[in-house]
């Protein structure tokens, strides 16, 4: 708790130095997990994998443009891929990086038993792009962002 | 606290090598640890924060789940038929709590 207390001291002073030194946009200090608004979606995947994606039509993910309430928007993903021992997906990741905590799921797939589609329902806090992300079994990472615009905050 | 109930659904028969749809819900709040109560104390965060669908012994499908994931985790994934024998769905709950069915899959 200790910690905390001073995480959020540091923070509180470090944002009142930032607007006071007169920087328009406050960046957020966050803890482990949290994304800087500034942070585009292949520094962050770098920051989380260590490795740098590609953007790929292979990888869809699907979810609703806007949605009423944050607290179950639909999301669906899927990715083309045969599957084989040669050449599959070993999973598939999703972060939200303006929720609270942005970690979504990671889907784990076996290649001729289950297929890389998987459908689910998440929470949102703000409108923002979803993120996700695919590893192939040759260790190369697919990515791809869709806009979800909820009204309501679902992390709340 | 109300008992989390696991549902599954899936074809009754199956031809072999085809790709069938599974579909898993368990009852469950998935509180985030981000809310607080009346008092303003946060309620401590219990989610379900792993589903593994086994096939005959073997880990086919699983999902790591976070505080995203909505309450009552809906999950729906497909599956080859390879042969027949067991479907087992396993959910485990922070904190140690695991809840799972089981179903007897006959591949044609």
């Amino acid at each position: 708790m200790a910690t905390e207390t001073l995480a959020t001291g540091l923070t509180r002073r470090m944002l009142f130095l930032a607007i006071a030194a007169g920087f328009a946009s406050a960046a957020v200090v966050s803890p482990a997990n949290a994304s800087d608004d500034g942070e585009d979606a292949v520094t962050l995947i770098e920051r989380l994998t260590g490795k740098t994606p590609t953007e790929s039509d292979r990888l869809h993910l699907v979810m609703p443009r806007t949605f009423p309430n944050g607290y179950t928007v639909p999301l669906g993903v899927d990715i083309d891929s045969p599957m084989t021992e040669n050449d599959h997906v070993r999973y598939v990741r999703v972060v939200a990086p303006r929720n609270p905590l942005i970690e979504v799921a990671t889907f784990h797939f076996i290649p001729q038993h289950s297929q890389p589609r998987v459908l689910t329902r998440i929470r949102l806090a703000k409108p923002q792009y979803v993120l996700a992300f695919a590893e192939q079994n040759d260790g190369t990472l697919l990515m791809t962002k869709t806009w979800v615009e909820v009204a309501t905050d679902g992390c709340a | 606290m109300i008992t989390p109930m696991p549902r599954v659904q899936l074809p009754s028969s199956v031809t072999k090598g085809e790709i069938f749809q599974v579909k898993a819900l368990i009852s469950h709040r998935m509180e985030t640890g981000l809310r607080h109560d009346d008092e303003g104390n946060v309620i401590p965060r219990k989610i379900i924060h792993k589903f593994v669908c086994r096939y005959n012994g073997i880990d086919v499908f699983v999902a790591d789940l976070h505080e995203a994931i909505a309450a009552n985790p809906y999950l729906e994934f497909y599956l080859r038929a390879t042969e027949s024998g067991q479907l087992e769905f396993v959910w485990q709950e922070d904190g140690g709590g695991v809840y799972s069915l089981a179903h007897q899959l006959v591949v044609a």
